[in-house]
Parts: C-alpha cells; structure tokens; sequence
C-alpha cells in the first residue's frame, strides 16, 4: 500500500531527526543567528532548506522542533491508550453499570473543545507542554475505550471467547492475551499513529499561541509564526517550511493509521 | 411526508434536556476542580506585587464574601453562575457574563458560518461521488484531497488567505468587526469564516462520512423500489441518507470546531470567545476562562440536543 509506505517513511524520518536533534547531530546550531545570510531560499549553498529572518538554519531548526512534541506526544498517547483499554475492557466485557457511567465520561470530556480545556488548564497552572499533553492524553480516553469496548461486544458473541471460558481459563488470560493481544493490538497500533497526529496538531497550534515552547527555542509553531509578518510581505519561506512540515508529518501519521485499518479490514473480509 | 410526531418529540426533549444538565454539572464541577487544584489561588493575582502576607490573603478573601470549603466554595459559585452571575474579570473588573455574551455571539457567528461553507463544500462532493460510484479517476484525489485537507495548519491557510487579500483585493482582513462599515465590510467577516471552513479539518470527514451513509442507503430496497415506481429517488434518500449524518456529524464536530475558532480568532483579531480564552490563558484570569468553558459547552450541548431532535422527528422510534 502507498498510504503506508508513505507514512512509515514519514514516521522513519520523524524518529530518525528525532534522534539526530537529542545528540545534537545537527548541521548548524538551530540558534545560530547569522545576520549576512538571511532569508536564504532553499536549496542554497550549505542550507539545504534555506534560512530565516534572522540567517537561522532551517533544517536544523526543523530537527530540532520535532523535541517540542515527539515525547509530550508519546506521554499523550500511552495516557490514552493505557485509560481507554482499561475503561473499554470494563465497559465491553463486563457492561451493566460500569458502561452507563463510562458513557457519562465519554459525554463529559466530549462536551469541552479541548483547546478551551487546555487553555483552562494553562491558566490554572502553567503553560508547560508536558501539564498540556497529559490533558490531551485524558481526552483522548473516551475514543479508545470506545473502539475497544465495541470491539470486544463484537469478539463476545464469537464462541472462541465462550470455549475459552468453559475450558476454565483465568479471565485475566482470556483478557489480556485472547483479546487485548491476539485482537486488539492492530485497533491499539492504529489509535496510536492517529493519537500522534493529533498531539502534532495540537502541540503545533499550542506553540503558535505562543504557550509552551518560547523563541529562540525553535517548535514548528512558532516557526510559522515567527516568520508571519515575513510572509504577508511575501517572504514565504519561513513559515511555509515548518507548515509544509506540520502538514506532511500529521499526513504521514494519518495514511499509516488509517492504510494499516484497510489492509488488516481487507484481510479479515478475505 | 407524516405529520411530525409531537409526542416523541416532547419526550426526546425532556431526556436530552436532563441529559445536557447532568452533563452540564460535570462540566462545571471538572473547571471548578482544576482550578481548586491550580497551585495559589485566584486572589494572588490581585496581590501580584504586594506582600503576600497570610493577613493581606485573609484580608481579600474576607472582603470578597469567599467560603473557605472546597464544596462551599464550588456551591456558591455554582449558584451565582445559575443566577448569571459569571463573577468579574480579575483583568478589567468588568462582570464576565455581559461581555460574554458579546462574544459568544460572534463566536456563534463564526462558527455557524464556517459550518455552512463547509457543508456547501463537502456535501456536493460527497453527493456526487456516491451517486456516481466509486470512480477512481475523481475518488483518489477527492480523498487525497480530504486528508491533506484535515492536516493543514489553520493558521497557516489563514496567512495564505491574508496574503491573497491584501495582494489582489487591496484590503487588509485583520481589523475585523471592530471596524465600522466601509464598503468592503463583508469581506472582513467572509475570510475569516472561509478559513475556519476549510481549514477546521471537518470537511474531509463529513465527506467520508456523508459518502458511506448515501452510498448504503442508495442501496436500500425501499431506494429501489422508489426507483422501479419512477418515483423521485432524490425524496425517498433526502432523509437517511442527508439530513441525519449530516446532523450527526456537525453536531459531533462542534468542539473541533470551537477549537479552531479560538485559532482563526487569533489570527483574524475576531473579537471572540477564543480569542477571549486565550487573552484570559495569558493573565490567569480565572473567571473569564471559567465562563467561556460553560459557555463552549452549552454550545456542544445544544448542538447534540438539536441533533437528536431532528433524528426523532424523521424517525420517532429511532434510539441510541
């Protein structure tokens, strides 16, 4: 499939920066400022993606961003995931009570657009990215306690699940191993690789408001806005690069997702 | 066409009406918590340069009729903003609920404007391909299209709107709504509302979603029969396979789209309740953000509240 080959790609690539940004493997120093060489198109001699307004190194500043939102995203993503297979194996293996109260919570969270949640949460105590994405990892609860919850009501009525009962399996086993791993764990990838796009999103936007990270540390979002008033006089360039970066990770993200939901859907139907 | 059923109607209205309270109330009880745990409290921003002696805070809090409890504190809260009473901005000293019902208005403005480009976007696209089948040639694009779509950067659609603006139409969109009428006043509210439209990252889904339930329901015996009779098609589908996803969907993107909102309000300088949350997220104003909370989420509320209306008016027996 394209959509996958695209987005592992994507994903190889996010990593791999993310690596080179921790040990600092850089072409440039993303803060170097060098006043002789600004707004630099791409493609120029030694700056292979040009520079800013400042003569800062944009492909090293657009490594470097990726530190702004690759753990807080993994913190975001294990929160979703470790509360929605909890409260989803609650709900659709035990049911009754349990799931009109989830429901409930379902409701709750999504009745705040979350940005204003986050705002919330900003102002009563600080704007700190790792405070914002565990926010986000708490609202992202409801999506997948949902799919895991519909996905075992469906697992249920398959007799493997009665056969494992009657053989006198631990219904921990029958939980963790015949459902969670052995069914769920593709639905669990999949969630995750979207997860990832949202906390890009979001963590890009953040930082566009000017919450979390602050110039001269360079994040994609305040890369785009730095460069704004640059780009209404027609300097493109500054902001386009982190944007196109934004779009084609999220993109990325999205086509593994939703590619590797086809190919495993397709091969159930087969 | 029946008559509408009155009855169920009344019934749905009650339920969702007792539903969006309850849920209303864990709304206000989650805002009031996260700020009861929010390190110092909201009258240290009024001694914010003076000596926070335990006096001075005693002092405050005695003047402003606080109760010290936890619950007495959210109970009394809880039963001024019943009243209306929002509280005033520790910013302006202004009540919060006159200006925010200025604001929430615009904001109410901008979001239903952006959800009328979007539909006027999606739901030809998503009609078009599902009657005409799956073709290759128009449906890869169109879903390329979506998902680049739902991954674009607002803000950044927001200057490439700006840039074209001020470089082909010679006018600049920022001064929105504060500005009085002159000549090109519809442009300034326009740009804004297209951005959030097409950038809201709403479109490629209701597309998706619109194109599935037409296509099922193009499929229906009661479409095909409807078909061999030589009856209108068009009348037989409108109801299933339009009207309720696409209620469904717009009500369920209604936080996304107040999400954006508070994005393109920034941007454009929309005199709304985003651009309200993020002025009161840079001052700590507690009471201000407190309120567009509740306010954002009424705003949710009543939008699933109007969805299920229009589900049990096309169909009384239908429940989730």
């Amino acid at each position: 499939m394209l959509y996958v080959a695209y987005g592992l790609f994507i994903v190889t690539l996010v990593l791999v920066s993310y690596v080179l940004g921790a040990f600092d493997l850089l072409p440039y120093d993303p803060q170097q400022i060098n006043m002789e060489l600004m707004m630099a198109p791409p493609a120029s001699e030694g700056h292979v993606f040009g520079t800013d307004f400042m003569g800062r190194d944009i492909q090293s500043r657009l490594i470097m961003g990726i530190q702004a939102y690759f753990l807080p995203g993994l913190l975001a993503i294990s929160i979703s995931l470790t509360g929605g297979i909890i409260l989803g194996v609650l709900s659709g293996y035990w049911g009754g009570r349990i799931e009109t109260v989830i429901t409930y919570l379902n409701n709750l969270v999504d009745s705040f657009p979350r940005l204003v949640l986050i705002l919330l949460v900003i102002a009563a105590f600080k704007p700190d990215i790792y405070y914002i994405m565990v926010v986000m990892g708490i609202t992202g609860v409801p999506t997948v306690a949902t799919a895991i919850a519909n996905k075992i009501r469906f697992l249920i009525q398959k007799s493997f699940i009665e056969a494992a009962i009657a053989l006198g399996l631990r219904t921990q086993t029958i939980i963790l191993k015949h459902i969670l791993w052995y069914n769920c764990r593709a639905l669990l990838i999949i969630q995750a690789t979207l997860g990832m796009g949202e906390a890009i999103l979001l963590e890009t936007s953040l930082s566009y408001l000017g919450f979390g990270v602050q110039e001269p540390v360079p994040s994609w979002g305040n890369m785009v806005q730095s460069g704004a008033n640059y780009f209404l006089q027609g300097n493109f360039w500054p902001s386009t690069a982190p944007a196109l970066a934004i779009l084609l990770t999220i993109l990325g993200f999205n086509l593994l997702g939703d590619g590797l939901n086809n190919i495993l859907e397709d091969r159930r139907g087969k | 066409m029946s008559a509408i059923p009155l009855k169920a109607m009344i019934l749905t209205l009650l339920k969702e009406l007792g539903l969006a309270f309850l849920l209303l109330m864990g709304v206000s009880f989650v805002v009031f918590i996260i700020l009861y745990a929010a390190p110092g409290d909201q009258f240290s921003v009024l001694l914010e340069g003076q000596l926070p002696t335990a006096e001075a805070r005693a002092g405050i809090r005695e003047a402003l009729g606080v109760a010290t409890s936890w619950y007495g504190q959210y109970f009394s809260w809880l039963m001024s903003v019943l009243g209306g009473n929002f509280g005033t901005s520790i910013r302006t000293g202004l009540p919060v609920a006159g200006e925010l019902l200025n604001v929430s208005l615009n904001t109410l403005y901008l979001t239903l404007g952006s959800m009328a480009v979007t539909l006027f976007v999606a739901v030809p696209i998503a009609l078009y391909t599902s009657v005409r089948g799956h073709s290759v040639v128009i449906g890869w694009p169109l879903t390329m299209l979506g998902y680049v779509v739902s991954a674009l950067p607002v803000f950044w659609l927001a200057y490439i709107a700006i840039y074209i603006s001020i470089h082909s139409f010679d006018f600049f969109p920022l001064a929105s709504m504060s500005r009085s009428a002159e000549g090109n006043n519809w442009l300034y509210t326009f740009i804004p509302v297209l951005v959030l439209g097409l950038g809201s990252g709403t479109i490629s889904e209701v597309i998706r979603n619109l194109r599935e339930e037409m296509s099922r329901v193009m499929n229906e015996d009661y479409v095909r029969t409807a078909r061999a009779k030589g009856a209108s098609v068009w009348k037989h589908a409108f109801k299933e396979g339009l009207l309720i996803p696409v209620t469904e969907i717009i009500a369920s993107k209604i936080p996304f789209i107040l999400g954006g909102a508070v994005i393109v309000e920034q941007v454009f300088n929309w005199p709304g309740m985003g651009r309200m949350a993020w002025q009161a997220a840079q001052d700590r104003d507690f009471p201000v953000i407190m309120g567009i909370a509740l306010v954002a989420a009424t705003f949710v509320r009543m939008g699933s509240l109007l969805q299920r209306m229009v589900c049990t008016a096309v169909n009384p027996q239908s429940r989730d």
